[in-house]
């Protein structure tokens, strides 16, 4: 009998312990709570999760993926940058360190930026010109983990930018820097140059901020935005505090932001704990398998504590139009009918996204909806526009990445539409670790790979000349990864980029209906959603579609 | 025993250098290009040859792992992380501490569970507390720790609300801004990780102990004692227990030190950064330096409990030291 009485006096204590645990913690976080229910919105913590990822680098001279840019958006100040507003308002520039928006020489190839006076960098030191001249040679100096300025020609839009990628240069001889007066010597006149400069690239940093030969860049450092870095533990956590420097009109609601990544997690307990108000928001939004049961709970998107934003980009299959039977138009054109869009956009659950058949996105110039091939699977049509070009070609490699359930259904399901217009295809793996690496690289042997393309800036020459103009093409990085050459429809681009106001936006819309009428290098498949769950106690939601993230700057807590 | 410390510290040492040869060869001459990787993208061909003279890629291999051994022994240097440049050692040192935290609060957690259930299936055997028992042994071998991590984390930290979902804070106060701490967040935290433990291990434990402590209870001397008219509570803690508890102290140390390598799902469950955690995310993404540094820390770990466990065993049963 005694010994019962241990077994069981221990298991009570143990759980009495854990009871004690749990409530004493408990009551304290209720407690906080009410507190600070009663405060203004401002202040607070705002607790933010990355679920299944994490930042590559928060050093703006190498960020180059919409998370990143989610943070730098808060910690940065550029010359031009968008507004905390949501929907399309949100994704008009206004002149933030520039005084206004910058004077145009006649020829327009000399652009002037005077800055506002008293702007200051978190650890009190002045924003200057210098500041940006500086932001431009580390985007693009070789001396720089990556020279990801390259990917958006950027190098080719400045005076003496090429010489210094190439390292003949010490400086970008067509920048200019003294005192608050920044002037950009263009090669040619660029009615898209201001767009480019709302990039987060181009935030303020000390003229003194080093180059850095590690993907991770420089992990802190003075920054003029509403925030500042205050700890970056790569691949774990981030933390900004408020720049008590920043009068701008961008909001800094919560005191703090605290940014934990989880690469290894689902997302699936960090919806828990949102709903448990235990976490504010999580960046991996909703896991997919869950937003059916996370829609019906919280009345469906974008009314309480679901919301569903779109994107500012365009998921595609990419053809590669250099290698057989993909380099054959009428093939190219037979998948855009036989593959079909909306089946696969529903293997990503409810609100995913919408289908698209065009290159260009809502929002941008000269977007012009239309529909060349439809949303759902024509087999009798891919065949009549294939004809001859289908009989006895060769089979298409499907390059997908197998780490990702939704890609490797994505490419079953490809390969069997495929066989509806008798043709074969092989599942070629990706390696796990470099996907973009072989895709990018002349001389792929890849038929079709799932990819897309989200707007570096809100100009259609980002959409169609970034990916499509052949003269890019090198021997490895290649943007234009579709191996797409067509030197009538890079003289169409060449005029439509030089156009400006309702004739460059019509021009757009006329290349965007012709590239996939046409030549149908890729098979643009949908516009996608960002599906994300807010806890509770969030308040003022502010989504932007440039960055498919809500802004985490606007977002209160207090 | 001091003849038995010196043989176990030499094998100790000589262990963990075999263990670093086979780690190294594994992962540095194995993959395609460590320097290809390091070097990342859009590496030319003159970066990239400065990127392996960097790495010492350039020279032979026992070269290469001479300086490796230097470098740790001289510098405690592990290397630096290919994906985002930060020091192993930091990564470890990060790690670590969730790693242990987890690992020793759970194995407090299931000794203290499966030890009494374990006694008293073995003194009460085929008894309802036994079949019980035995159920729960069945249910802890067969359920995985994801699934258990789950169902607990759902049942108890979200239905209830009586701990937190996941997550973690460190034990001691600081650490990074904005980020709690302290011990009764440390431990509220773990609770339900060190409870996935304890349901994972604790069935294994309670089998082990029960089989041992009806054998013992059969032995020799077990019957002298009863007959010299010792109380049975003096017969079950001076002479079944200290005999039974041998090779649970055994598996113990080796279940310590390699669940200290990674306990990969229930730090996943419960978004745990801990070396398991780091492991598989580095292996995905050939961060070859990290997986090497938590390998070598893992066999260090693993290497360190078995010689504890050696000393234990020997202070316990002196047979041991006799016969080495």
């Amino acid at each position: 009998m005694r010994r019962k009485h241990v077994l069981s006096l221990l298991m009570l204590s143990m759980g009495v312990a854990l009871l004690i645990a749990a409530t004493t913690v408990g009551v304290a976080s209720s407690a906080n709570a009410k507190v600070s229910s009663a405060k203004s919105l401002k202040g607070g913590v705002l607790h933010v999760a990355q679920s299944a990822g994490s930042f590559d680098t928060l050093d703006p001279g190498l960020a180059y993926v919409t998370n990143d840019w989610e943070v730098l958006y808060s910690t940065g100040l550029n010359l031009v940058n968008f507004p905390n507003k949501a929907g399309q308002a949100g994704s008009q520039l206004f002149p933030e360190a520039a005084k206004s928006f910058p004077t145009i020489s006649k020829n327009g190839t000399t652009v002037t930026f005077h800055l506002r006076s008293g702007l200051k960098f978190d650890d009190g030191s002045p924003v200057t010109a210098a500041s940006y001249q500086r932001a431009w040679e580390r985007i693009l100096s070789p001396k720089m983990y990556a020279q990801y300025g390259i990917f958006d020609q950027l190098n080719k839009m400045v005076v003496g930018a090429q010489a210094f990628t190439d390292g003949k240069t010490q400086h970008i001889s067509g920048i200019s820097a003294k005192g608050l007066t920044l002037t950009f010597h263009l090669t040619k006149p660029n009615p898209t140059f201001v767009s480019i400069l709302g990039m987060q690239w181009f935030n303020a940093v000390k003229p003194s901020m080093k180059y850095s030969k590690v993907s991770s860049g420089i992990l802190k450092y003075p920054s003029a935005g509403p925030y500042y870095i205050a700890t970056n533990q790569p691949g774990r956590t981030v933390v900004l505090k408020r720049n008590k420097y920043y009068h701008g009109p961008r909001l800094a609601n919560p005191n703090e932001i605290v940014i934990n990544s989880y690469p290894n997690s689902n997302g699936e307990a960090a919806l828990l704990q949102i709903e448990k108000n235990q976490l504010d928001f999580d960046m991996g939004g909703v896991p997919a398998d869950d937003v059916a049961k996370v829609a019906k709970t919280y009345g469906g998107p974008n009314k309480g504590q679901f919301h569903v934003g779109g994107q500012a980009c365009i998921i595609w299959e990419a053809f590669n139009n250099a290698k057989a039977p993909t380099n054959n138009v009428n093939v190219r054109k037979a998948l855009n009918y036989a593959i079909g869009r909306t089946p696969i956009i529903r293997l990503l659950g409810p609100y995913a996204g919408s289908a698209s058949d065009q290159i260009l996105v809502k929002g941008l110039p000269g977007y012009k909806k239309f529909s060349a091939y439809g949303n759902y699977p024509n087999f009798a049509k891919a065949k009549a526009v294939g004809g001859s070009a289908l009989n006895g070609a060769p089979a298409l490699n499907i390059y997908y990445n197998q780490a990702s359930t939704f890609r490797t259904n994505e490419a079953q399901f490809e390969k069997a539409q495929l066989a509806h217009i008798g043709l074969t295809a092989n599942l070629e793996p990706s390696n796990p670790t470099d996907y973009y690496g072989p895709l990018e690289t002349k001389g792929t042997d890849y038929n079709i790979a799932h990819s897309g393309w989200c707007a570096d800036y809100f100009d259609p020459f980002d959409f169609i000349n970034v990916n499509f103009d052949g003269r890019s093409i090198q021997p490895t990085g290649n943007v234009d990864y579709f191996y797409f050459n067509n030197s009538k429809f890079n003289s169409m681009m060449d005029h439509a980029a030089s156009l400006s106001g309702t004739a460059r936006a019509n021009a757009y819309a006329a290349l965007d209906k012709t590239l996939m009428t046409k030549y149908a290098p890729a098979f643009p498949l949908y516009v996608p959603t960002f599906r994300y769950l807010t806890a509770k106690r969030v308040k003022n939601v502010i989504y932007s579609n440039y960055f498919g993230y809500p802004i985490l700057n606007a977002m209160s807590v207090g | 025993m001091v003849q038995f410390l010196i043989r176990r510290i030499f094998w100790a040492f000589f262990l963990f250098f075999v263990a670093t040869i086979i780690t190294y060869i594994i992962f540095f001459v194995i993959p395609t290009d460590p320097a290809q990787i390091a070097c990342g993208v859009h590496c030319v061909p003159a970066i990239l040859k400065q990127v392996r003279h960097s790495l010492h890629l350039d020279l032979p291999i026992y070269q290469q792992y001479w300086i490796f051994v230097w470098n740790m022994v001289k510098h405690q240097s592990l290397g630096y992380s290919f994906v985002n440049g930060a020091s192993v050692r930091w990564v470890i040192g990060q790690d670590a501490p969730v790693t242990a935290s987890l690992v020793f609060g759970g194995a407090v957690f299931w000794l203290a569970l499966s030890i009494p259930i374990g006694i008293l299936s073995a003194l009460r055997p085929r008894s309802i507390v036994d079949r019980f028992a035995m159920v729960f042994v069945l249910v802890g071998i067969s359920a995985p720790a994801v699934w258990i991590g789950l169902i607990l984390a759902y049942l108890i930290g979200f239905k209830l609300g009586w701990t937190p979902i996941a997550g973690y804070c460190n034990l001691l106060p600081g650490g990074a801004a904005g980020t709690c701490s302290g011990p009764a967040e440390w431990a509220y935290h773990l609770i339900l990780p060190w409870m996935t433990f304890m349901f994972l291990f604790a069935a294994l434990y309670v089998r082990l102990i029960r089989a041992n402590v009806m054998e013992t209870m059969t032995e020799d001397y077990v019957r002298t004692a009863r007959a010299k008219g010792a109380s049975a509570q003096r017969v079950l803690f001076q002479h079944v227990l200290r005999n039974s508890m041998l090779p649970v102290v055994t598996i113990l140390g080796m279940d310590i030190g390699l669940a200290l390598g990674g306990a990969v799902f229930t730090e996943t469950v419960f978004q745990l950064r801990g070396l398991g955690s780091d492991l598989v995310q580095s292996a995905f993404k050939d961060d070859l330096p990290v997986v090497v540094g938590v390998v070598v820390f893992a066999t260090l770990a693993v290497i360190v409990f078995n010689f504890l466990v050696d000393v234990a065993y020997a202070w316990l049963d002196p047979r041991i030291r006799l016969n080495t």
